[in-house]
């Protein structure tokens, strides 16, 4: 159902009454009519949100979010889980020469691991390495539900930012659904050792430099 | 002294330009929205006046404000509001933009709701979802209902659209 808008309106040209040229001005100087909702509509993936300048967080994308995803141009999307994604977003990364950064929660955990356990340090970091690295943008940042995971490392990434730590945890519970935030994250949070990750000043994204100055 | 972002902040857009939510800015978040939001534009859409001191920020930083009077979407010029609201976000150079409300739910999120579905073309499940992740689980029937059915009549040039807001490419 949800294909490209703009290819649609080449389709529809006769018939479309959405946008329009002004003809007093035609030397390019166009008008646009903003009336209602295209008929076809792109699916945002589970929990999505912007978080930063070309930084995005979801949860883990489906065929039907693929429309939605080409519109951000990603060029990396990480990915926090022991197990491979679907493989229709393996392919879909293939295809469109997305990275795929995996960042596994537990390396050691084989076949043991939970999938409600918390992220290791090491794994954070992992992921917090590509984040601060403005040369794999636009990004990308999930895990199965967009929520506990995915709510680790942005707020790793807001306690680098140096954000308080309420709001940190304001922004990680938004996005946990009905059952709410699990006082293991946030405390994994609050002790999480900014230090850890380096930072060089010119190779991170400008936001970053802006919120460190 | 760590920076803190107002209550419900986030980003809307965070591509070509700026667009963020959030509740009503508290002096406490001053020093975030200055250092780190560098705004051209607010809009408040609520009730209440604004007070002294945030009039005084807004003026030091030299950021225009607009403000929508309104209690909520069963207001008969709601949709007037919102027409006001797209005019401002429809114009790259008021960007980067704060729309916020009181406590940056349900009135912020039918705007934004709005944004998604005319300009960005989110479906409609997207649209409840993230109204409902900022609302923090309470239901918002009336609201989603508004923005479900919201249709205006809208004409703006089109070389100040951003980049984000989809629009027909025709030259």
């Amino acid at each position: 159902m949800a294909t490209k808008r703009e290819s649609d309106y080449d389709d529809e040209d006769d018939n479309d009454d959405n946008v329009y040229i002004n003809e007093e001005t035609e030397l390019g100087h166009g008008n646009v009519l903003v009336q209602r909702a295209p008929e076809e509509r792109i699916v945002p993936p589970l929990n999505f949100c912007p978080v930063e300048r070309h930084l995005y967080r979801s949860g883990q994308p489906s065929p039907v979010n693929f429309a939605f995803l080409l519109d951000l141009n990603l060029k990396t999307i990480i990915w926090l889980a022991n197990e491979e994604p679907q493989d229709t977003l393996l392919e879909f990364c293939d295809k469109h020469e997305i990275q795929l950064q995996f960042a596994t929660i537990n390396p050691d955990g084989g076949e043991d691991d939970n999938p409600w356990d918390g992220l290791t340090e090491h794994s954070i970091i992992n992921a917090l390495q590509t984040i601060v690295r403005a040369d794999n943008y636009p990004l990308l940042v999930c895990c199965g539900m967009g929520r506990h995971r995915t709510g680790t490392v942005i707020g790793c990434l807001r306690r680098i930012m140096g954000w308080n730590l309420a709001s940190v945890s304001e922004e990680y519970r938004r996005f946990t659904g009905s059952r709410g935030g699990r006082i293991l994250v946030e405390l994994l949070i609050e002790a999480f050792d900014t230090h850890l990750v380096e930072i060089e000043s010119d190779k991170a994204p400008q936001w970053l430099l802006t919120a460190l100055q | 002294m760590p920076y803190i972002p107002p209550l419900s902040f986030a980003p809307v857009v965070s591509t070509d330009v700026s667009l963020y939510r959030s509740g009503y800015p508290m002096p406490l978040n001053y020093a975030f929205i200055r250092d780190q939001l560098h705004l051209k534009t607010v809009i408040y859409v609520g009730d209440k006046d604004v007070s002294e001191e945030y009039q005084t920020f807004l003026n030091e930083q030299n950021i225009a404000y607009h403000h929508l009077h309104v209690d909520s979407c069963r207001d008969s010029d709601f949709s007037r509001h919102v027409d006001a609201v797209l005019r401002l976000v429809l114009d790259k150079r008021n960007y980067p933009i704060l729309i916020h409300s009181n406590k940056g739910k349900h009135r912020v999120g039918v705007v934004v709701g709005i944004i998604r579905k005319l300009l960005q073309g989110w479906s409609t499940t997207g649209i409840y979802q993230e109204y409902g992740n900022f609302s923090g689980g309470s239901k918002g029937e009336v609201d989603l209902e508004f923005i479900t059915m919201f249709e205006t009549e809208l004409i703006v040039k089109r070389d100040l659209i951003p980049d984000y807001v989809k629009t027909r490419k025709k030259s």
